[in-house]
Formats: C-alpha cells, structure tokens, sequence
C-alpha cells in the first residue's frame, strides 16, 4: 500500500524509509509524487476488507461485564464466598463474590446470554458478536481508555482513528473523515484521537464536547451567501494566477482544493449535524427528546448519518459507568440511556443495507470486579471484561472467549486491547503489521510488536 | 521496543516448576528436539556466530530465557509463550521460510502444557551482537568531520562564497545552472521572514529595493546584520529549537498536568539566540547547568532554568511504579539529549541493542546511569490521579533549594483567584444594596445597625482586594517576598551506576554498567566520569568535544534546513542508519568546521548562509533541469516555502497592525497555575485573544491554539524539527470563517480607509503592500476594486465611501481578508 501525503510529508517520510538510497532514490520519489494528492483521498487496502467503517461506542468508566454480557452463573452458587484462586492480578483480598443483580435469559437464535438490562439490544442477538475475554494491561482510566485508543499509555502514539484514516483515506471529502462526539477531556484528552506523529489531518475531529459547539469556523459572521462567494471568487483566481506563475509547484493547486473543499463542508457540515429532517417514527425510535434517551439517541443517530454520509471512522462515548458504588441504580440508568439508541442504531443500519460493512464496538477500558468490598458497587477488573462487535463482517450470534467461573480473568481466546486494534484493522482490509509510520528511525504500528486477528470471529 | 510488556511476573512465578517426568522427556525427545534441530538450530543455537533476536534454542535455558523479544517457552503457559506465537505466525513468524505443519505446532502446544520438559543442561551463553565500531565508523556521520577544500567551479564569478562553490560544484558536475537571482522585492520578504519571522513593512522593502539598486552586496549585507541584531530574531529562531526539543507546558499524557513555570525557558532560549550564546555553551547549560561555575545569582538562575529541558518532558502521573516512572523520564532525557545534540536515537536501545545503529543496550545504560543520578524537579504537586508529584527548584544567594509545589488546589491557583473574584463582586453587590438601604433607612436604629453592617463589608472586600493583588504578584514572580519557581535538575545526593534492565523492564535488572556515552560517537579515547557526580557536565562536555563527529553537523544542518526548507540531511533528528545521507557531504562538514572555529555561533553561520548567492536565488521553474534533479535537491533554485503557523499569525497581525511586539511576559498557565487539565483546569481557559508574538501562546499538549495546531504546529510531546505541510480544508474554513482572521481583517481595513489622503486604488496598492509586500499588476488591482464596489453594492449601499460607513468598511474587510486567506500570503519564494 502506499498511503498518499502531501508532497513534503511524501518526501520526508519516503527519504526516512530509503534513505541508503541516497540522492538518486531520493529524486525518483520526489518525481513519483510531483503531483498534488489529497492526503485524505480514498486508498486501497491491503486485501479485500469486510467493513467500510467503524462507529466505535464507549462506555466510558468500566461496564460490569459480569452485569451485562458475561453471564456468570456460578456468582449465584458462590455468592459471599472468595474467589480464591481464580484471583487473577487484581488484589481480591477481603473480596466476596457478589452475583448479579439482573436476572439473564438467552436470546435470537443463537441463545446469546443477555442480561435483563438490554431488552432492545437483545433482540438483535443474532447480530452480536459478544468479546468475553478481552483484557488489558493496568485496571486504571486514565492508563486504560489511553490504551484502548491509541495501544500505549507509556507514550504518544496515534489513535486508532487516525491510523484508519491514514490506511484508508476518506470516503467523502465533504467532511472530517475521524470524527469523536463527546470525547473526555480529560484521562488522556485530545490523545485519545489525536495523529501524534501522523501528519496532523488524520487526527480525530471533536465535536460536541462542553467547550465546543462543534466543528468550528463554518460561517462568516460578516459575508454570507452570494457575497462570500464572490469573496472566494477573488480569492481563487489570486491563487490560480499564482499557480500559472508557478505551474510545477503543486501546493498551490493543493491550496485552491481546499478552499473548494472548504465551501462545499459550509453547507454539509450543518446538514448533516442536524435531526430536522429525520421523521417523527424515527427520533422516536431512537428515543430523542425522552428524557432518558435523549442524549445517547442523538448521538447514535448522528453517527448513523455521518456513516452514511462517508465519513471513515466515527467514535461516541458515553460516560459514567464507574460504579464503585450505586451499582444497581447507575448501571440501570446507563443503560436505559443507552439501550433503545444502540438497537435503533444497528437496525437503521440493517435497514440500509449497511450493517454489514459498519463495524460497530461497544466497550469500555474494562470491566468490573465480581467479587466486591461493598454490598452495591464493583471495582476496576483489567483482567477479564467483555466487549462485543456487530456488522462489518463479525460473526453474529457468537460468544467468544470466555472469563473463568466467576468472570475474574479472561481465560479463553484471550483478547487483549492489541488483539481488538489487529483484529478491527483486518476487518478494514488493513494487515496491523504492514500498516506503518516511520517516525524517529523506525517504522511504528498501532499494534507496537503485539496483536493477533481474532480469526474466529470473523464471518 | 519503547513499550513495556505486560507485567506478567505473578503467574510466571507461580508456574514456572520445572518438570522431570520421564514420560515428557521421551515426549520432548521423541517430537520436540527433532524439530528444534532441524528448523530452529541454524539460526538460534550457540554453535550460530550472531543467533537471531540473541534467543538460543539448544538448552533449556536459553529456550525458556527467550531473546530480546520475551520468554520464549513458560511451562504451561501457552499464551505466554513467544515461541508458539512465532510457530503459529501470529506476530513473528518462525521458520520464516515455511510454517510448521499443524500437527507439529499441535505437539509443541502439547509440550508446553505438559510443562515443557526439557533435559538439555548447559548454560545459555550471553548471546551479544558484538558490534564492530571500527567498521561501523566507516559510516559517514560517525567519521571525523573533515574540513574539505573548496572546490573550484567554472562559473567562478557567480559564487559570492565557498557555500556557493560547493554548492555549484555539484550543480556542474550533474550540467546544471542555477537560476536567476530574486528580485530585491522577493529577498527583503525572504530575508525578514526567515531571520525574524515577519514581514518587511513597505518603508523597509523601498528602502532595501533603492540600497539594493546601488549595491547588491552592500544591501544584503546591511539587511542581514540589522535582522539579526534585531530582537525579533531570538523569538523566531528560539521556536525552532523549541520544535527540537518538545517544549511543552503541561504533562500530557493520561494526567495533564500544568507547568506554569515551563515559560522561563522559552524566554531563556530566546535570549540565548539572541545574545548568540555560543552552542556549546548552550548545551552544556541545558544539560548541567546546575554544575557550572557562575559570576552571580543572576546567571546561576539562569544556568537553572536552562536545565528545564530534561523536566518539561511528558509524565506519566499516574504510573504506580515508582521505578518505571523513573525510567521512562530517563528515557525520555536520553531521547531529548541524543536526538537534538547528535541525531542519534539513543532511546530504541532500551529494550535492546539499537536495531540500526552500533548502539548496544549496555551503553543506553551506561547513559541511564547518568540521569539516574540526577533528579528532576517538574513541580507538578500532588493531587487526583497524581501518584508521581514533583518539586521546583528556587534560588538566592545561599544557593539552590527544593520547594514544594500544591496540586489543584495551589493557594495561588486560578480556581482561588476566581474563587475570590467571585467573593469581591458578591461582596460589591452588596454593598450597592446597603447603601441604597442605608439611604432608605427608616429609622436612626436601623441605619446604625446598618452601617455597621456595610463598614464590615467594606473591610472584607478591602482585605480581598489586597489578597488578590498579592496573588498576582506572587503568581507574576516579581515580589521580593516570594522565590523564583524554577524547573530543572539536580544531582542526586548518591550518585552511581544503574543496572540494564531485561527487555527495558523498569524492574527486571541485571548487570549494573560504568556510566559512561556512546562509542559510536567517541573519537580517540573514551571520556571519564567522576564517581562523585552524575556525569551530566562529562556528558556535556563529551557532546561538544572534538570528538564528538556528530554535534556540529548536527547543528549546521537545522540552520541549513530553516534557510532552504530541507536539511541537506533531511531527517534532521536521525543521522543514523535509517536517516536519510546528506545531499552535500563536503560542504555540511565545511560548515560544521566554519562554525566551531567561529565559536559554535549560530549567527555567523545563519550571515554566512543568508549572504550566499545560492540564498539569493529566485522559484524560477525550469521543466529542464528539473528532470535531472527533481525535488531541487540540488538547489539551483530556491525553495517555495510555506510559513510555519506562528509566522502565519505573526504576519497577520503585523498586517493588520494589531502585533504586540514587547515579549511575553510569563505564560497563560503561570496565570491559571497548578492543576489537571480536563479536570480541574477547562481546557478552553487557554484560549487567549492574546495580540503578542506565536512564540508567547499557551504549549498546553493537548491544547494547542487552534491556528498553530490547523497549520501542522508539531505535535509537542514529541521531538519535532521538521514540520509537515499539509493543506486540508480545515485550514481554509480558518481563514475563511474565524473570528481571529475576521477580526484582523477588519482591523486592516480600518488601518487602510484611516489614509485619507489615499484614493480606494492606491489603497488597494496599500493593501497588497503590507499583506504581499508587492504592488498589484493592474488586473489585479481591477479585480480588488471590482470587488469592493460589488461588495458595498450587495450590502445594500451605493458606493464606496469614508471610513464611517459600515457597509464601505465589510467590504474592505472582506478584501483584507482574502489577501490573507490568498496562497501567495503564506508562502515565501
């Protein structure tokens, strides 16, 4: 594959890769890229890929997976007993396994195992592929959520976005091709979808967040209409005699794309953002204006309409699913919030024929202990959670890997968040070892020199 | 090679028993040592000369050891085992010319469940890469620097000087000729850009244009001294060092934390590139500035806070082990150190011998040891999330002490000052009410009752006043009451040697190694350290010793590449293996001779560039000479460059007229102070309407300025030092539709229709004056009025008219705004 830069950044990375080439070398490739490529213009993949794009949906926090889509039956049988020796890395001393509260009954099918708070989701069970052995390095948020994104909470490493937008480019030039709503601020902030040493245009574009109104500078407060047009009018042809003074220098042609880029994302962006035009069945359906609802439906069914609109890599997050306490009213509000959205969300998808080249996630940084200090709380498990996929070409209807008995330690197919990176970029058509950056004398990966595809679970 | 794996010590400790059954001896020799021999020997084995990934599969050791890339066999546990990963190619992919049938694979699966019973005794030998330096210095950045004789050309009369020569000799020998020389328009806007980063003002391009027409020479020269005596110059040349070495004022990372005192550096740099501190002086500052002999309180401060380089860098915060914690700030000065002084990255030998280059992991070590025995002081305080606070530094004349620093909850933080200023406009509300109650007031009682009641009031708003002034004073740092807070380092009250750790595990150690620097880039005998220090002023001395090959051309190279836009080595930060060679070999080492025999000065060799006549040259195309040297490698013609962000901004400003030209003082953050940014500190708090220089903004990591970040500022959390260019709609939305560039635009609008004396057409000459630094061609200045009067036409009005009317000054607006939206605007020829 030879991802597109601009023309500097084509010569800068390609003299780093071959650079025992010497000169030589050197003037073929600067030739080979004379031409202005848009960066972000459509790439092929390395093979044939199952999805076309990822909505990715964080539950920020730690969901209980044992509460959620880890049935555990042995909870109930060994309730206030220890878990002895399945302790797994996180300290369980004085901890008495706790079962859980919600009752869980088998669904589609394929008898997928559900727990009672997903009544929506469950009938989609046999679009799911439940994840209940992944697993991850340190049970803290803040080293969690940056690994999840990005692979690495020891340094700044792109995102996961990033590095699906660098492999593959954009579908629609229209808008951002990475785009997160409501990302934290905090525990990692921008790094969660930022570039890092990625050229800066692949890095995730935010939006939505409490000190952002979303994507900025779409209107002149001055020139609207017809008179910023004409303004653009003049504009353009400063820069196209420019160009004819300079005909080999592509960078000026790069800089008149992008101020036709530029007008046509003034009217796209707002259009696609708003819910206006959408019927009354289906904000319902995604719960829009119900209280409960509302938020996450907006969210879900935005992200429906930037998949639709091409955009490559779209994240949602929602927060607060930390329950060290409180467990059984939060747990139950969060996924009230949640639920309806998310079952609205794959089957519009269906409904469109997309579902099978969208890969939906849903995860948190991990899950929750099983066994508990207090009567109504979990704590942060890094060693066993669960998450599960959908569509662009994941099995439905499977439960991969598994916990042990109490849902401690991820035991079978173990899954680690390099596995999930590997995992989601085969499904994209993108092989995570051949998908490399060179930056200060090496070639880097999201996967670093880790990550094995999950075959299993691919359809 | 930078992460550190899993820790997964707990469960290898609980499995690792060796088992001696009779029964998996046969299994082991009957299925395993068969295909050990056959596929895996050849190339892991002692009898191998360099066994691959240093892993040696002939005893049970080194089979259970594993090599640089982890263990290779844990009895029993297969998903830990490095070697059933390889069999199956699920990362590395073992035989590498052809899998193993499945069966075979099956039965080591097998073998390691039954717990790998193995019976080959005999130690694994140590397996090492030996590198051999003496060949490894053959190649060309580790050879001595050599100073070259300066070619003689054809064209002897068109070089000014011996840059030219070497630079025309190379041109000649490919049949190339340089193009025409710029125009003196094009080099006055070159010159200033690139020396201080901003425009030349329409009085400066005449006066250079009419010097420039009596003598070229005489001109250029007289430009280049005034510009680089200018005090503009360190603010334009200090960022690109800032580039180099991630400056940055806050932790980054999981827990963002602030630096309100990281500033005092980027002033130090300034001045230091401003005075023409000599560079070997500014490294040995920068690195053991705390160790060097100083006249006064004065400069010993500074020699400070010229160390906050190696305690600006990212922190994990939140990081439980202390130990890793340590090690990665080591890694993370030994990055910054080798990358920015001598272009190697020292840092990938942390987990093993550097793939590339004769780097071998002992002697990462032997740096680590070094900065092991000096501690950081960041001052970040504690707080959520915070397991890893750090103190500051602070100086008088007794000599340097350790302070504390408060976490989010700093009495002087921001949140209390707001806190109070909340307090004062409560407290102001109400006595507006008493009073008018006071006058109100029925009886002589109840206004008694009252006045006493507001004389309270009026006390405690006069004591918050006065606290909140001494906040800002203490903040500011200009009290003599309170100490100057300075980031930097420290030796360690015990200094000494540190262990290589196994795989670059902060906790898994093994031989402690003599400190010491790299071999590679020690020429002659290797320079000791004194056991009773760190080794940081050796070190110090070591990078800026004749020895050292690596540092001056270093050096040359980020001023060559800042002048042409492409370093005659093009990655400036990797001259190593995998860097890419030098397109003028002869005249980077001539340079880098010129400049430590003109005293490491930075201004010298930026004169002896600038008053080149390959500087001198105009964009010109030439379809011909560009199919021998595309890319212009070769330099027969100048570069077309974009600006950076900050001098994208900066000329805006200037433009319009808006620029603060006095220096910054402090930082933003200083102001906000101490806290978590995302939770303590909202991020939209840097946000600043700020009318200084880029160089003053807020480097917040993960909360860059939003012009820098859409215009490729570099990422600071990691080393920059040479930035991209990318073009993408983002950028043209920001020009089109920010109220920053509105603004502006609107400002020289104002500045334009201020002349009255001006007609609209010289003002639109004006205009292209003080944006273009040129005057337009009549089609140009046609389209322009064109413009205008459509504009003021659409707006409702009739004609252009004075500078009171609104509608007149949208469209002028409107025009201003498209000369800085325009390419030409930011890009210099």
């Amino acid at each position: 594959m030879t991802p597109n830069y601009s023309r500097r950044s084509a010569l800068k990375a390609m003299s780093c890769g071959f650079g025992y080439m010497a000169f030589a070398g050197l003037a073929a490739e600067a030739a080979a890229k004379e031409s202005f490529q848009n960066p972000l213009a459509p790439k092929t993949p390395h093979f044939e890929p199952k999805a076309k794009r990822v909505i990715m949906l964080c539950m920020r926090g730690g969901p209980s997976h044992v509460d959620t889509f880890d049935y555990k039956p042995m909870l109930a049988k060994h309730a206030g007993e220890s878990p002895g020796g399945v302790g797994g890395l996180n300290n369980q001393k004085g901890r008495k396994l706790m079962p859980s509260p919600w009752k869980f009954s088998q669904h589609g099918e394929s008898g997928l195992p559900i727990s009672e708070l997903y009544p929506h989701l469950s009938k989609h069970a046999d679009d799911l592929c439940l994840i209940n052995g992944a697993y991850t390095d340190i049970p803290n948020h803040p080293q969690a959520l940056v690994q999840l994104h990005t692979g690495q909470f020891q340094f700044v490493r792109p995102s996961m976005g990033a590095w699906t937008l660098y492999g593959l480019g954009s579908e629609c030039q229209d808008l951002p091709g990475f785009i997160t709503i409501k990302p934290p601020a905090r525990l990692g902030g921008a790094q969660n979808y930022g570039s890092a040493f990625l050229p800066a245009i692949y890095q995730g574009t935010r939006v939505g967040s409490v000190t952002d109104t979303g994507i900025g500078n779409l209107e002149n407060k001055n020139f609207t209409g017809d008179l910023q047009t004409k303004q653009i009018d003049l504009l353009q042809s400063m820069n196209r005699q420019l160009a004819k003074r300079h005909p080999q220098n592509s960078q000026i042609d790069g800089v008149i794309e992008s101020y036709e880029l530029a007008s046509r994302m003034q009217s796209a962006v707002p259009e696609v953002m708003s819910l206006e035009k959408e019927s009354a069945p289906t904000l319902k359906k995604y719960g829009v204006n119900e209280k409960a609802t509302n938020d996450f439906g907006r969210q879900c069914l935005l992200a429906r309409r930037l998949a639709e609109a091409g955009v490559r890599f779209i994240e949602l997050t929602h927060e607060g699913w930390d329950q060290h306490s409180g467990l059984k009213a939060k747990l139950t509000s969060n996924t009230k919030a949640t639920d309806q959205p998310i079952a609205a969300l794959i089957s519009d998808l269906k409904q469109r024929d997309m579902l099978k080249d969208t890969l939906i996630i849903w995860t948190g940084e991990f899950g929750r202990t099983p066994a508990v200090k207090k009567a109504d709380g979990r704590d942060h498990n890094g060693t066993g959670f669960s998450m599960w996929m959908a569509g662009g070409g994941v099995k439905g209807g499977l439960r991969y890997g598994a916990t042990d008995e109490f849902g401690i330690t991820a035991q079978v197919d173990k899954f680690h968040v390099h596995d999930f990176h590997a995992t989601a970029l085969h499904l994209l058509g993108l092989n995570h070892k051949q998908l490399t950056y060179r930056y200060a004398g090496r070639d880097f990966r999201l996967t670093d020199v880790y990550g094995k595809v999950a075959k299993k679970i691919i359809a | 090679m930078l992460n550190r794996p899993p820790v997964c010590l707990l469960l290898l400790l609980l499995i690792s028993v060796p088992s001696f059954a009779d029964d998996g001896t046969e299994y082991f020799e009957k299925y395993i040592r068969p295909v050990l021999v056959k596929s895996c020997y050849k190339c892991h084995s002692k009898d191998t000369k360099e066994p691959k990934g240093e892993l040696q599969l002939d005893t049970r050791e080194g089979t259970r050891r594993g090599g640089e890339s982890g263990h290779s066999v844990v009895p029993g546990n297969l998903d830990d085992s490095m070697l059933m990963e390889a069999l199956k190619y699920e990362g590395l992919e073992m035989p590498p010319n052809k899998q193993l049938p499945d069966e075979v694979i099956a039965r080591f699966e097998k073998w390691i469940e039954m717990g790998a019973p193995d019976p080959r005794d005999g130690e694994a030998g140590i397996i090492k890469r030996t590198i051999d330096f003496e060949k490894s210095r053959e190649f060309w950045s580790f050879r001595e620097i050599q100073s070259p004789n300066v070619p003689i050309i054809r064209e002897s009369n068109w070089a000014k000087t011996d840059i030219d020569r070497f630079v025309a000799a190379q041109l000649e020998r490919k049949g190339l000729y340089p193009v025409a020389d710029a125009s003196p328009q094009v080099l006055v806007r070159r010159l200033h850009f690139d020396l201080i980063g901003l425009p030349p003002t329409p009085i400066e391009t005449d006066n250079f244009v009419a010097a420039w027409k009596k003598d070229n020479d005489t001109a250029i020269e007289a430009l280049v001294d005034e510009l680089l005596g200018s005090p503009l110059f360190g603010e334009r040349w200090g960022r690109h060092w800032m580039d180099v070495v991630r400056y940055g004022e806050s932790t980054g990372m999981e827990r963002n934390y602030t630096y309100p005192e990281a500033w005092r550096y980027r002033d130090y740099v300034i001045a230091a590139f401003n005075a023409d501190k000599p560079f070997n002086t500014f490294i040995h500052e920068q690195i053991a500035g705390d160790l060097l002999p100083a006249e006064s309180t004065e400069q010993r401060k500074q020699h400070l806070i010229a160390t906050g380089v190696l305690a600006f860098g990212t922190k994990t915060l939140n990081e439980r082990d202390r130990e890793a914690f340590l090690m990665d700030i080591v890694e993370d000065q030994i990055d910054v150190t080798t990358r920015a002084f001598i272009g190697l990255t020292a840092g990938c030998a942390r987990c093993h011998d550097h793939k590339f280059d004769p780097i071998p992991q002992e002697e990462y070590y032997s740096l680590a040891g070094i900065f092991r025995s000096t501690n950081t002081f960041y001052g970040t305080g504690g707080g959520n999330g915070n397991r890893q606070s750090g103190k500051l530094l602070t100086i008088s004349d007794q000599g340097v002490q350790q302070i504390s620093v408060s976490g989010g909850g700093n009495k002087n933080s921001a949140k209390n000052v707001n806190g109070l200023q909340r307090q004062i406009k409560a407290l102001e509300t109400r006595l507006e009410k008493s009073a008018q109650q006071i006058a109100r007031a029925s009886s002589a009682a109840q206004k008694k009752k009252l006045n006493v009641a507001h004389e309270r009031s009026e006390k405690q708003l006069k004591s918050l006043n006065s606290r909140i002034r001494q906040m800002e004073k203490t903040a500011s740092g200009d009290t003599k009451t309170v100490s100057v807070k300075i980031m930097g380092v420290q030796d360690a009250a015990s200094v000494g040697d540190t262990q290589l750790r196994i795989r670059g595990e902060a906790n898994e150690r093994a031989d402690s190694i003599p400190r010491g620097f790299l071999t590679i880039a020690t020429l002659g005998d290797p320079h000791p350290i004194n056991s009773d220090s760190s080794g940081r002023l050796e070190y110090a001395q070591w990078l800026t010793s004749q020895s050292n090959p690596l540092t001056a051309r270093v050096a040359v190279n980020r001023i060559w590449q800042h002048l042409f836009g492409r370093g005659i080595v093009s990655t400036v930060n990797n001259f190593g293996a995998n860097g890419s060679r030098p397109t003028h070999p002869q005249l980077l080492d001539w340079m880098a001779t010129d400049f430590v025999k003109e005293g490491w000065s930075f201004k010298k060799t930026i004169r002896n560039i600038v008053l080149s006549r390959v500087y001198r040259l105009s964009i010109a195309e030439n379809p011909e000479a560009e199919k021998v040297d595309q890319g212009n490698l070769l330099l027969w013609r100048a570069n077309h460059r974009r600006l950076e962000a900050e001098a994208l901004r900066d000329a805006v400003l200037f433009a319009s007229g808006q620029i603060d030209l006095e220096p910054g003082v402090m930082s933003v953050v200083t102001t906000i102070g101490n806290g978590d940014i995302g939770r303590t500190i909202n991020s939209s708090r840097f946000g600043s309407n700020s009318t200084k220089r880029s160089v003053y903004l807020p480097i917040v990591r993960g909360a860059i300025p939003e012009i820098l970040k859409l215009f490729d500022f570099p990422e600071p959390s990691i080393m920059g030092g040479q930035r991209d260019v990318t073009t993408v709609p983002t950028q043209a939305l920001y020009m089109m539709n920010s109220p920053f560039v509105i603004d502006q635009s609107n400002h020289l609008a104002r500045r334009l229709l201020a002349e009255e004396e001006l007609d609209d057409y010289d003002r639109v000459v004006m205009a292209y004056r003080l944006t273009l630094s040129r005057v337009p061609t009549t089609q140009e200045s046609q389209h322009a009025n064109q413009f205008l009067q459509d504009a003021v036409a659409s707006l409702g009005g009739g004609e252009l008219s004075n500078q009171d009317d609104q509608k007149t000054i949208l469209a002028w607006t409107g025009l201003a705004q498209a000369l800085f939206a325009s390419a030409e605007f930011r890009y210099i020829e």
